[in-house]
């Protein structure tokens, strides 16, 4: 996020792009919605009528993946109705003109025939946006998980550069980063492309300054992002992989292929808290700590390191992975130093990345609120927003974006477009979740949101079993009438491990951040004979919670 | 008027903001006032009458949850005078009246503490006859997280405000009349089958423990060895939580999570079904305690740390030796801490020499 949390109360305006927020982030829902309380504007943007469009001012129903129809459309009005922020654009920016040039065939006819949205609503969503000045954007993996993320993210930047609204309180690009950690995973340097704060693996100047650090010689070439790195082991070019907290064969897209991948592989180390698919082609098992079984720091969505501490001991033998990867490497012949706690690598990485310089395990236990980077130095406050004297780069250069259709369209063969996410009562691959009891209580199983119309004429009725089907394989879900979804939409969660759903996303990754394409996907839906299937389900879940009711 | 002036509680001067209540300012100058009703969150409702204070120029006592602070003004709590130490006799008196006892003849302790009870120890309490007018609980209510104890709620309001005004679900409302009101669901259903989002905040407010987590009701304040602030590790929202560690079975575990005050982290004491409720896994009977490797039966065996350690490691270098560090790929972990990404990173680089090093999830 450019800016911060607690500014979220304070606003006047909010577009929310592909953000189910109330469910993926509740307390920043909860902040969006105080803000709703005391007046502020709420528009969402979002294919599937997600929950917080009922606290919406006005709800974009878009189709899927023409998020940059309505963003360049947006923009295209804002120059058109003459609203740009020119001293913004003239002082802190550059490649404007070949922007305007392109955004000129954005036109509002066309705009309206590809998104579904009336000319008129979006015309006024883009006079809304620019006229108001404590006027913020967040979106999430609904934007970003598509073949197509960058562009998204790159019109709506330009969106938010057009308009000047960076570099002020109350206001910026706010991307909603899913997981706890996600942005400190990053931070830290867990990426192919940067050394930890950020700083390029490419760079000589960087990597001799980590060969020194680190007494030893490191790789010269940056390595293979995520999705390069499961293609590897798919065509069996990757042969070894240590995997430490996940469970790839359920979070990672097109798990079918990637199985035989992985069962082919020389050898594989899992380092978790629980077994899962993963383990059970595990070479190696090493039992982790849990977060209430160890210390380190979380970097939260909108900067802010806070402390993990421990709590309790972890159960048996497991071990926090600090020691873990510690003691590995030494196994493996680097001298690793022998840290005596997680305060003393944190300063490591202080000591080589300027953004985190002035954090330690020390000021943080001292600062309830957390600390946002960049904080250069211990009498540095921190950053609640970004670009306050110009874009951190010194200009924001605006990029020209176009329409490119999702990988994958419906067809004959495939005639629905299937969307995942997640549900608020479960966490990603639900290793956590799913073994709590009321949790479960709540979103008992896997069901799949399907439009009346495409039921009806399918002969499927609420709670039915049908089989979902796409290129690259098949699960079974209930179907659930929500009224959520458009006619030629289907929705289902990410969560259940029986209804593996990414057996059937696919794995077409944006050029540029290596993200899969979870979002948009083509399948078919085939009504599962009755009898075929038995209903298991617990009494309570008979009287299925209509979330967001 | 000045944005900061002076006001003077029990004859000394105390720092005030324009605008803001005189309980605020108090509070801030460390002077006590009892509170029910008050929550930083939430609208001033004035409704317990707990904070009563006397106020120069006001006939009446008045609430200083909901009285704005004026330059010069002169406030005297239950230390300076006798009247509002009178009055929050009678008036505690009177709820204890309504609520439920202990042998010692004090409100109940709760798992959630009982802020009546701790009031009440500061009073001269009138012995009165108990109110025989039993409000409603929610017989069918099989949530699994959040029971209601209706014989300890004093009717303050702060869960069906918090639910409304913070929450914005409104699953919760005051029901019933007179002697009769309780709190209640449109016709009385469960949470579950109400628009409640489950995220626990109503017992996090409620300052009676009349609303209490179902899990480990059992377990009184005084039972909790420590509470250690820490992060949700769920999503990215970065939530402070208090995790409460007691012995169960003579083992210490996480036996419930609370929320800090409000006001002092990012999450103003708020959190979601997941960071309050989804604590289960900590503990769970699932959860790998050895390390383990495949031995060529084709299975894993459970093995000691450094057999483990040595087996992995020799097997990374033989492929590495075999293929080159570009066969290699080492996944990491947004769940996972800051210096364990970082430690997983140098790992790949420094150990292994390749740059085929990410996260999983890497949005
Ligand atoms: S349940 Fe608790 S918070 Fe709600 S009105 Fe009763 S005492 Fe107040
Ligand atoms: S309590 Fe809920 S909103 Fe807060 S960090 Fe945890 S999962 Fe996210
Ligand atoms: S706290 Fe002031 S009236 Fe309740």
């Amino acid at each position: 996020m450019s800016n911060s949390i607690p500014e979220i109360r304070d606003l006047d305006f909010m577009l929310v792009i592909g953000s189910n927020t109330t469910e993926a982030h509740p307390i920043i829902g909860m902040e969006m919605k105080i803000a709703r309380q005391r007046g502020a504007r709420l528009i969402v943007a979002d294919p599937r009528k997600i929950w917080l469009t009922e606290y919406a001012d006005l709800h974009l129903q878009l189709k899927p993946g023409t998020d940059v129809w309505l963003i360049n459309a947006m923009a295209k009005v804002i120059i058109d109705e003459d609203l740009v922020d020119k001293d913004f654009i003239k002082t802190h920016t550059e490649g404007w003109p070949e922007l305007k040039a392109n955004l000129a065939k954005f036109n509002l006819p066309e705009a309206e025939q590809a998104t579904g949205l009336p000319a008129e609503v979006i015309r006024a969503a883009a006079i809304e946006y620019a006229t108001t000045r404590k006027a913020a954007i967040y979106y999430t993996l609904g934007i970003t998980e598509h073949a197509h993320g960058s562009d998204n993210i790159f019109s709506l930047a330009n969106l938010v550069m057009m308009t000047g609204h960076l570099g002020v309180r109350h206001g910026g690009l706010n991307s909603l980063r899913g997981q706890n950690n996600v942005q400190g995973a990053t931070d830290a340097g867990a990426t192919p492309l940067y050394y930890t704060g950020f700083q390029s693996a490419e760079d000589p100047a960087v990597r001799a300054k980590f060969e020194k650090a680190w007494a030893t010689d490191l790789p010269a070439t940056i390595g293979l992002n995520l999705n390069a790195i499961m293609e590897g082991v798919k065509e069996g070019n990757v042969k070894a992989l240590y995997v430490m907290g996940e469970d790839i064969l359920i979070s990672e897209p097109n798990t079918n292929h990637l199985e035989k991948g992985v069962k082919e592989l020389e050898f594989l180390i899992h380092q978790d808290i629980f077994m899962n698919e993963t383990t059970k082609y595990a070479s190696v098992v090493f039992p982790a700590a849990c977060f209430a079984e160890k210390d380190g720091v979380f970097t939260n969505t909108d900067r802010r390191v806070q402390r993990v501490r421990k709590a309790v001991n972890p159960p048996g033998n497991a071990r926090p992975d600090c020691q873990i990867l510690a003691d590995f490497a030494r196994a493996s012949g680097y001298a690793m130093p022998d840290y005596k706690d997680a305060g003393e690598i944190y300063a490591e990485i202080a000591s080589l990345a300027p953004r985190f310089a002035g954090i330690s395990h020390e000021r943080l236990d001292r600062t309830p609120m957390g600390i946002q980077w960049p904080c250069t130095s211990p009498e540095h406050e921190g950053t609640a927003y970004m670009h306050k004297d110009g874009p951190v780069k010194g200009k924001g250069t605006f990029v020209v974006t176009n329409f490119r259709p999702s990988v994958e369209m419906p067809n004959r063969e495939y005639p629905f477009s299937l969307a995942t996410g997640r549900v608020l009562y479960h966490y990603n691959s639900g290793t956590q979740t799913r073994r709590d009891s009321g949790t479960m209580d709540k979103v008992g199983e896997c069901q799949i949101e399907v439009h009346e119309e495409d039921a009806a004429g399918l002969g499927l009725k609420d709670g039915d079993m049908v089989k979902i089907v796409s290129r690259r394989g098949g699960i079974k879900a209930r179907v659930w009438i929500s009224g959520r979804v458009q006619k030629g939409c289907v929705w289902m969660p990410l969560h259940f491990v029986d209804a593996a759903i990414n057996k059937l996303t696919i794995d077409a990754g944006d050029p540029l951040a290596g993200t899969a394409e979870y979002k948009v996907c083509a399948v078919n839906l085939l009504p599962v004979k009755p009898g075929a299937e038995r209903a298991e389900r617990s009494e309570l879940v008979e009287s299925r919670p209509v979330l967001g009711a | 008027m000045a944005d900061t002036f002076t006001i003077t509680v029990d004859g000394k001067p105390v720092e005030a903001h324009a605008g803001e209540m005189v309980l605020r300012a108090a509070q801030r100058a460390g002077v006590h006032i009892p509170t029910l009703c008050d929550d930083k969150r939430l609208e001033p409702a004035g409704a317990c009458r707990a904070c009563l204070v006397e106020i120069d120029g006001q006939r009446r006592l008045q609430p200083s949850c909901a009285w704005k602070v004026a330059p010069n003004q002169n406030i005297k709590t239950q230390e300076t005078s006798k009247r509002v130490q009178r009055h929050q006799d009678v008036l505690v008196s009177l709820y204890m009246a309504d609520h439920k006892l202990d042998d010692e003849g004090l409100p109940v302790e709760t798992c959630n503490g009982n802020g009546l009870r701790e009031w009440a120890q500061e009073c001269q309490t009138l012995s009165l006859d108990p109110v025989e007018a039993p409000r409603a609980a929610r017989p069918g209510d099989k949530n699994p997280y959040i029971t209601f104890q209706p014989e300890l709620c004093v009717l303050c309001a702060r869960c069906t405000r918090y639910c409304d005004e913070v929450e914005a679900v409104n699953a919760i409302t005051l029901t019933g009349r007179g002697s009769e009101t309780t709190i209640g669901t449109a016709g009385m259903r469960g949470l579950l089958d109400t628009s409640c989002e489950l995220c626990g905040g109503c017992i996090d407010t409620c300052p009676t423990g009349a609303l209490v987590e179902q899990k480990a009701i059992e377990i009184l304040p005084h039972q909790i060895e420590r509470k250690v602030r820490t992060t949700c590790n769920y999503c990215g929202v970065g939530c402070q939580m208090d995790l409460n560690v007691a012995k169960v079975d003579g083992i210490e575990q996480v036996v419930r999570v609370t929320s800090p005050p409000p006001g002092e982290t990012v999450n103003d004491g708020n959190l979601c079904i997941k960071g309050r409720f989804a604590y289960d896994f900590i503990h769970h009977k699932d959860r790998i305690t050895e390390p383990m490797i495949r031995k060529p039966d084709g299975k894993l065996h459970g093995v000691s740390w450094d057999e483990a350690l040595k087996f992995a490691a020799e097997g990374m270098k033989k492929v590495q030796q075999r293929h080159g560090p570009k066969a290699l790929g080492f996944i990491s972990s947004a769940r996972c801490t800051g210096e364990e990404n970082y430690l997983m990173s140098k790992v790949a680089r420094a150990a292994f020499k390749t740059g085929n090093v990410h996260s999983c999830a890497a949005t």
